[in-house]
């Protein structure tokens, strides 16, 4: 006889008299069947458990307030700006390749009084039209140290100007948008487009710089109406 | 080391990005792997539904193990929350959930344990009795697949819940059940086979799970 159906192992699990002859027979020189009609009354003797009980409220209420509370470091933190797939490989390296980028200025900048840092170099674009600059930082390639410009930001009478001066960006195909990405990793603003060729000043809110929005990022964007980044970044640096 | 995640060129597709939530919330409610995938994808709704629906079990488990419901709510409470943090590791599968869920409240059981073997003289009685860790163990493992088994039960449709609970908590006859549910006595013994079996591959798979 092959082996008993599932069905009829479990009714001989449950009730021995209830089971046909040729299966509690078959049950009884077969080792596989005779293993499940065991498993079967294992299982049968795990029943009796009190009803489960739910833990009060506030437990939920904390389970949820520690997750929407920023990670700790040894986690990644989500992927929340916009739903992604099939991230590639050297995606994954650009973004080790900023988070070195974004580890060394946390903290640096100021609020707006911060006068500009010495210590950024090369020194930040001139300020013609009387703009304080507040924090400034060169360009770089991402996949090697290669000089690609410089990025400031100026105040002037509280309004907050990022200046672009970008070179070397290539001659790739479609247009460089000029993006701001917040240190922690998980915001980033589209901040315009260098329309006229590598330069380009763009209004930003003060509170973006104060929020973290520190990190200049310059893409290559197709003309294909994807409002997203593009995931080819030509420069980034950090501003301090 | 902070990562810097980097928002790239999704398929352009915006009605589906501008509705995911209420999309998601139409998935269908109990399938575990789908809401394993939710999870693992980062979606807090998922760890709502994740939560509301197992933190009785964990709840339950924590409190048997510990004997203290101050304790038992601190354990609950970390478990989820370290689900969430460390989700990136949950293989979806049908038992996958209260399996891993399971296994890390178990390693929170055993940090309770461990502190409070730390805080008094326990340490050395507990050191000194042979066998008092194994015995835990095996003690928990009997108590969390009975918390399982209940719980497969009680998510069980009706009638078939009403009969398996008639049949294996208060151990009614079979005869007794057909009458008291008004089915034929074939129909009962039918729904405790498919429940029995139902319930035996529910605990092979948390047990397989949780290895």
């Amino acid at each position: 006889m092959s082996h008993a159906e599932p069905d009829q192992l479990a009714g001989l699990a449950l009730d021995p008299d209830d089971a046909s002859e040729a299966v509690r027979e078959h049950a009884q020189t077969c080792p596989e069947c005779a293993a499940l009609v065991a498993a079967f009354t294992g299982t049968r003797r795990r029943a009796g458990a009190d009803a489960l009980v739910a833990p009060p409220a506030h437990v939920r209420d904390r389970v949820l307030a520690d997750v929407r509370a920023p990670a700790p470091p040894t986690a990644p933190p989500p992927v929340v700006v916009r739903e992604r797939r099939g991230v590639p490989a050297w995606l994954a390296a650009v973004a080790a390749a900023l988070a070195l980028v974004a580890g060394i200025g946390l903290g640096r900048i100021g609020t707006g009084e911060t006068p500009a840092p010495e210590a950024s170099d090369p020194t930040p674009v001139e300020t013609d039209d009387g703009g304080e600059v507040v924090a400034a930082t060169a360009l770089t390639a991402l996949d090697s140290d290669a000089e690609r410009g410089e990025a400031s930001v100026t105040d002037r009478d509280d309004v907050i100007t990022l200046r672009v001066r970008a070179r070397d960006l290539g001659d790739e195909d479609g247009f460089h948008e000029v993006w701001l990405i917040n240190v922690d990793g998980k915001r980033m603003v589209g901040v315009g487009i260098l329309a006229d060729g590598d330069d380009g000043e763009f209004k930003v809110p003060r509170h973006l710089i104060d929020d973290g929005y520190r990190i200049v990022d310059i893409s290559v964007e197709p003309d294909d109406g994807d409002p997203t980044h593009s995931g080819v970044s030509l420069a980034r640096g950090e501003l301090a | 080391m902070t990562i810097i995640p980097f928002p790239a060129r999704s398929p352009r597709r915006y009605g589906d990005l501008v509705v995911t939530q209420p999309m998601a919330l139409e998935d269908e409610a109990d399938d575990v792997r789908s809401l394993a995938e939710r999870l693992v994808a980062g979606e807090e709704a998922a760890l709502e539904a994740v939560y509301d629906r197992w933190s009785p079990l964990v709840h339950t488990y924590a409190l048997r193990a510990l004997a203290d419901p101050h304790d038992a709510e601190d354990v609950t409470q970390q478990v989820f929350v370290a689900a969430w943090r460390s989700r990136h590791t949950l293989t979806p599968s049908p038992s996958a959930l209260p399996a891993w869920l399971i296994g890390i409240a178990r390693h929170k059981v055993a940090d309770v344990r461990a502190a409070r073997a730390r805080d008094a003289d326990r340490l050395a009685a507990v050191v000194s009795l042979p066998g008092a860790h194994e015995l835990h163990q095996s003690a928990d493992e009997d108590v969390a697949e009975q918390l399982v088994v209940r719980q497969a039960v009680d998510e069980m449709p009706d009638p078939r819940r009403t009969i398996l609970f008639l049949a294996f908590w208060e151990e009614h006859s079979h005869a007794e059940i057909a009458e008291r549910v008004g089915l034929p006595l074939g129909t009962v013994k039918s729904h405790l086979r498919r429940g029995l079996i139902t319930l035996h591959r529910q605990l092979e798979g948390v047990r397989h799970e949780s290895r």
